[in-house]
């Protein structure tokens, strides 16, 4: 038929680079982004009520929530009707398991992943790698922390703790050439280093946002497209998905797609929300030709018939407790040790686990003023959850008296702006040294140290200005990194507030 | 699909049945209560009432759409016949030097006379040729011009729903995305087209159903804007009078 016919025959690798007539693209762009940048463009009307929105999200969440049941069996049911090979996972384990056997079975050499909490939190690239299938993150974002090696630090900003000087030395690193520190040359790059890995993957995997019972479809929202080629372009598509996802109809998916892009981005909507039901009909000429869905558990459940923490799983996850919380912004998700960090991490972590003892005393460090309830779209309790979770720690007799005389002048300190203050910083040196350390450990130095090495106050207080001191003449340069994160968190926000020009 | 694979497939699928009840009979013994069988009363669905009132005019909604969608990024256009539609794209495809342009294989775009209009161009029509890589082809389009199902207003969005005819990778994998809005497919909020979706019910859905609002971005290198990271990076809505 014609010349490209040929190209065709060619590698896949070959195809990909035709994909990209790279002068068009610059031109194309380039525009788009100065009108962007340059105007103040403000995000048209505001949006009125919005306390009545949030009180109808909070009720379709406990709604759906307290017949979680009844839902998640419909969802089950629709989605194979729609041709989707269900599964159910008790633990993380479980879930890798089914994963992998399917995996295995498509013998898949690569992976391509758009963002999902839930395989972070099952650790699912690593169980790939192990099997030898290359697992890439294909979020710009999650992209570059995964050459860093290191976990996101915000669940919707996963990279903020990086400046353009280090992702341009980690994408050089991966380009095998110097790249200079130009977010349009490093975000093109991406782009085509991610579309030959699009066009090569075996398996695609994706999160989900939320999942419709009544006709097992689910929903994901994104903005750079990357979720939808997931679940556009390879052969089999595998989507992990947190129990407590369900909504039951689609007309309630209105009431989330309020709620979800306004207090995750300040958008009106995500650029892309797509509904996925099933598999590519038979005559479609794309999509994937095989669909899985796993639904896991993973102590989600240990939260229901709690009075104090059922509302946990009405969480939508999307990161606005994080951004209101004036300890988050001190000190860097890392800090917290966990997949989820922030007020929602500090409640969903030890819950999840349901361990007291793991509950880190970095988590303790809210100032529990209530801002993360503000901020929360479906109205959950966060700050009255953190005071149960320390009433709880000591019932179960991880705390004694000490503790909580040491919890009485942590107290103290937070009352107190200039210690709160010092505080503060300590865990933003806390987080430099974990992350220079290497990995994502569990817990984190100095705030570890204010209560867990059951002390008395006084002797904290000394501890506390002894390890400042050899800290802070350790780490100079690296306070200075940090703060340079918390700048990025508050130009990120103030963006927001100037109409929708960031995102996540 | 080997024989060998579908039977795997198959006991995967009787495993997860059983773990299906196991795992909703914990969920039903943890809400201390039986297994709800019979579907749920529910007293609220939906957005809330005040808004299920909300509705624009004919022109403050072309106007929101447009306004949301051009603060997205998205140029907005107007035409008043598929004619003028054509001579838009045309131009546009002219003025960046499109090498490959793929459209969907719906009977307006057709009529759009593409082919005519550009002979220099490779413009094709999304999978009308069985041995043909359709996903190749779409990643190598310059321009993907699609036919809107529907576009919403208040939230500045194209609606597009898949089809044998209607490819999923049109409108994501070119550079430059033209999606032509019939003026009578414009509503006023999000909930008039999911709405139809639960009255279509599960068997009448399409496997992807996609809501784009703007070009395609990210901020994740210091939250510096960058467009196209994945999909169009420009992204052209054309608001069409009369599409007859
Ligand atoms: S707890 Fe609320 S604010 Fe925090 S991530 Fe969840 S839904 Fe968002």
């Amino acid at each position: 038929m014609s010349t490209q016919q040929t190209a065709l025959k060619g590698t896949v690798k070959e195809r990909a680079q035709l994909a990209l007539n790279n002068d068009f693209l610059r031109q194309a762009v380039r525009f788009t982004t100065e009108r962007l940048r340059s105007g103040k463009l403000k995000a048209a009307e505001e949006h009125g009520n919005w306390d009545e929105w949030r009180e109808r999200g909070r009720q379709i969440r406990l709604h759906t929530i307290a017949h979680l049941d009844y839902y998640l069996g419909e969802f089950a049911t629709n989605a194979r009707e729609n041709g989707v090979h269900v599964h159910f996972a008790a633990t993380a384990q479980e879930a890798i398991q089914i994963g992998l056997a399917i995996a295995q079975a498509k013998e898949a050499k690569s992976a391509v992943k758009s963002k999902s909490m839930v395989t972070e939190e099952i650790h699912l690239n690593q169980a790939l790698q192990s099997l030898g299938i290359e697992a890439i993150e294909t979020d710009l974002g999650e992209y570059i922390i995964q050459l860093a090696n290191e976990a996101p630090s915000h669940i919707i900003i996963p990279a903020i703790h990086k400046n353009r000087y280090q992702i341009a030395e980690l994408l050089s690193e991966d380009a095998g050439e110097q790249l200079p520190p130009e977010t349009s040359v490093l975000a093109g790059y991406v782009r085509k280093k991610l579309r030959e890995k699009f066009l090569q993957a075996d398996i695609g995997v994706t999160g989900c946002n939320f999942a419709i019972a009544e006709t097992g479809s689910i929903v994901l929202f994104e903005n750079e497209g990357n979720a939808r080629m997931v679940s556009t372009v390879p052969k089999t598509q595998i989507t992990f998905m947190g129990m407590e996802r369900i909504i039951p109809s689609w007309a309630d998916l209105e009431v989330m797609a309020t709620l979800l892009p306004r207090s995750a981005t300040g958008q009106k909507l995500t650029v892309y929300m797509s509904g996925i039901s099933g598999p590519k009909r038979a005559d479609d000429g794309d999509g994937p030709e095989e669909m899985h869905i796993i639904i896991l558990d993973n102590g989600r459940s240990l939260q229901l018939g709690d009075p104090e923490f059922q509302e946990l799983l009405n969480c939508i996850r999307c990161g606005a407790c994080l951004n209101a919380c004036p300890v988050y912004r001190h000190i860097g998700g890392h800090a917290y040790g966990g997949t989820y960090s922030g007020p929602i991490g500090a409640v969903l972590t030890p819950a999840l686990k349901k361990n007291v003892a793991e509950w880190d005393d970095i988590a303790n460090a809210s100032s529990l003023c209530g801002a993360c309830y503000e901020a929360c779209p479906v109205k959950i309790p966060l700050h009255d959850m953190l005071v149960s979770l320390r009433r709880r720690k000591v019932e179960a007799g991880h705390g004694n008296a000490l503790e909580s005389a040491g919890m009485k002048g942590f107290a103290g300190v937070m009352s107190s702006s200039k210690v709160y203050h010092s505080t503060l910083k300590l865990g933003k040196l806390g987080q430099k040294l974990v992350v220079r350390d290497g990995g994502i450990p569990a817990k984190i130095g100095p705030l570890k140290g204010w209560n867990s090495h059951r002390i008395a106050p006084s002797i904290a207080k000394k501890l506390f200005r002894e390890r400042y001191g050899e800290l802070k003449a350790e780490l100079g340069q690296q306070v200075k990194a940090n703060a340079e994160v918390e700048q990025r968190m508050q130009q990120w926000l103030k963006g927001r507030q100037d109409g929708g020009i960031s995102h996540e | 699909m080997s024989e060998r694979e579908q039977d795997w497939l198959k006991q995967l699928d009787e495993q997860a049945l059983s773990k299906q009840e196991q795992f909703l009979d914990m969920i039903a013994a943890k809400l201390k209560r039986p297994r709800v069988k019979q579907k749920p009363q529910r007293p609220f669905s939906g957005a809330p009432d005040f808004w299920q009132q909300y509705e624009l005019s004919e022109t403050e909604k072309l106007d929101m759409f447009q306004r949301n969608f051009e603060a997205a990024g998205g140029y907005v256009l107007h035409a008043a016949t598929l004619q003028d539609a054509s001579v838009l794209i045309a131009e546009k495809a002219a003025e960046l030097k499109a090498l490959h342009i793929l459209r969907q294989d719906e009977e307006p775009l057709a009529r759009l006379g593409l082919e005519q209009a550009l002979p220099h161009v490779q413009v094709r029509c999304w999978n009308n040729d069985e041995t043909e890589d359709w996903k190749a082809r779409a990643a190598e389009a310059d321009i993907g011009v699609v036919l809107a199902d529907y576009a919403v207003a208040y939230t500045g969005s194209i609606t597009l729903l898949s089809s044998k005819t209607k490819g999923r990778s049109v409108s994501l994998l070119p550079t430059l995305l033209f999606a032509l809005i019939p003026r009578s497919s414009v509503v006023t909020k999000l909930g008039e087209v999911l709405k139809q979706f639960d009255e279509l019910g599960r068997a009448e859905l399409p496997a992807g159903i996609h809501f784009v609002s703007g070009p395609s971005r990210s901020a994740d290198i210091e939250n510096d804007l960058t467009i196209g990271v994945h999909g169009p990076g420009i992204v052209y809505a054309i608001i069409i009078d009369d599409i007859i």
